[in-house]
């Protein structure tokens, strides 16, 4: 296409949207509802990825060692766990070293006094931390792990990813039947609001038609007219939702190193985000200009 | 066209076996009754209609097995004339010229010049800015005819175009038109106006109820209306 073509059909698309002001009103609305909704559905389905992802960046299978082994035979049972296929890394934390850090997990002052008969007579095990090169072989590997002669117990910590991923995609199911419907609807408005321009640019399309305007001549405008409805609707969902997003980040203080939520930073969570709107938005918009082109306008 | 047949789904025979030939050049009526057919004709010509059966030639494409997307190109090699001119009411009469040669994305720069030359020639040089609300009636038409030439067709195609002006203003269409014809445009005209036919000798074809029943060169309207 021409770019002096190109004008003219968004002069001719700018036109019909002037033209019907209250329907191109009520079209963008529903576009912009919709795609609020599917912006903060995108905003939880990239965080539980990231969020996972993080998870399992932490994830370790803990292997409490029997008290009896000898200093040999854990260095014998550290050579088997390294055999085994998918470890990644695996080391040997001695029980003075677990208390260690049990009190710098405390993170009081008063835990040197609390602790102060561990020192003498340490309950904890010693363990052997193993991590997975791949965290969905992580039950696998503990499996083996525990059926090694030495190890009195395993923990591995995926249980909290478990649930996340299957509260996930629950929330995923409902928001998409809910989103759907509203993108329905939308298209439907918007396929009104061509349909109103169709009929008010009857006879310029009949005389276009007449003098040999291409088929395509004819129909782009509506379909810009239709994008610019789903991408102008795209417009405010887009800064409210990102807004809220950067709110909730910093009131959460979820970007510290030690906050518990895990969250995306907004610069590269906003990009897709923006980007998914406003795809959508125009996908909604040439889909309902599609319908009214297809059964309105004759070409 | 050869055996054309144009039955409407009402069940309606427009036209029942038509054969006719018209040459690069000529200038044709197509006269008869009202019902006869006569839009029927001119609606093959131009492809707002497809025929039931036989075969509609135009420049040598036949019009029924032509596709779709091609119906365009077919289209820019015929300009249409109506008896309600079918102007843009809110562009001046150089805007609806324009338009035919914007639809089928002529460059900006050839559409200025090409538009005031055919303005010329329809005598419309000092009324181009005016809309079609401002212009007379036989004006209005002058515009329509700019419009339906502006791309150069080989050949126009008026259904009445004399039919909602004063015999004035007719007279000016039909001057246009014939010199429009002496430049080597084709011109197929349905009428009703006796008068025309009868002073301005041309071949007639007449159209009774879905068949030729005459064709003669130079021929007279025929009909007391």
């Amino acid at each position: 296409m021409k770019i002096e073509t190109l004008f003219r059909h968004m002069r001719e698309a700018y036109r019909g949207v002037k033209r019907n002001t209250w329907m191109s009103f009520a079209a963008i609305s529903a576009v912009a509802v919709t795609l609020f909704i599917f912006g903060i559905f995108l905003i939880f389905a990239f965080n539980v990825r990231y969020m996972v992802a993080e998870l399992n960046k932490q994830l370790v299978i803990r292997a409490s060692l029997e008290e009896s082994i000898t200093n040999q035979g854990q260095e014998e049972l550290l050579k088997q766990v390294r055999g085994i296929s998918g470890v990644k890394t695996a080391k040997l934390v001695p029980k003075e070293e677990g208390l260690r850090r049990f009190k710098a997990d405390w993170g009081d002052d008063d835990a040197e006094k609390l602790f102060e008969g561990f020192d003498k007579d340490n309950p904890l095990p010693d363990v052997i931390e193993i991590e997975p090169q791949n965290p969905d072989t992580i039950k696998q590997i503990e499996e083996k792990v525990k059926g090694l002669r030495g190890v009195a117990e395993t923990t591995s910590g995926d249980q909290v990813t478990d649930k996340l991923v299957s509260l996930s995609s629950f929330t995923r199911n409902i928001v998409l039947v809910f989103g759907l419907g509203l993108a329905v609807l939308a298209a439907f408005l918007i396929s009104n609001t061509i349909k109103l321009t169709i009929i008010a640019r009857k006879r310029e399309i009949e005389i276009q038609r007449l003098v040999g305007a291409s088929n395509w001549f004819i129909r782009w405008p509506f379909f810009i007219e239709g994008a610019f409805i789903g991408i102008v609707g795209a417009i405010v969902p887009t800064v409210i939702v990102l807004t809220l997003y950067q709110v909730a980040y910093t009131t959460l203080g979820a970007g510290e190193a030690s906050s518990v939520l895990k969250m995306m930073p907004l610069l590269s969570l906003g990009t897709y985000v923006a980007l998914s709107i406003f795809a959508l938005g125009a996908a909604i918009g040439t889909t309902g200009s599609l319908i009214s082109v297809r059964r309105f306008l004759r070409v | 066209m050869h055996d054309v047949w144009k039955v409407y789904p009402n069940g309606v025979e427009a036209l029942r076996g038509i054969d006719v030939r018209i040459d690069y050049g000529e200038f044709v009526y197509i006269v008869g009754p009202s019902g006869a057919g006569k839009s029927s004709f001119i609606k093959l010509m131009y492809r707002e209609e497809k025929p039931t059966h036989g075969v509609v030639l135009i420049n040598g494409v036949n019009v029924k097995r032509v596709r779709d997307w091609k119906i365009p190109h077919v289209r820019r090699k015929i300009g249409v004339v109506f008896q309600d001119f079918k102007l843009l009411p809110h562009m001046t009469a150089f805007e609806n010229v324009a338009f035919a040669m914007e639809a089928i994305e002529m460059p900006r720069r050839k559409i200025k010049p090409r538009v005031e030359e055919v303005l010329e020639l329809v005598g419309l040089s000092d009324r181009m800015h005016a809309l079609p609300s401002q212009l007379s009636g036989g004006e209005q038409q002058r515009v329509a005819i700019a419009r339906a030439i502006v791309n150069n067709p080989s050949f126009i195609i008026a259904d009445e175009p004399t039919g909602n002006l004063d015999p004035e203003n007719s007279w000016d269409i039909m001057y246009l038109l014939e010199e429009i014809n002496q430049r080597g445009t084709t011109i197929v005209m349905a009428t009703h106006n006796k008068e025309i036919v009868n002073t301005m000798r041309q071949r007639v074809i007449a159209i009774e109820q879905g068949v030729i029943v005459r064709d003669e060169l130079g021929g007279e309207y025929g009909y007391e209306d």
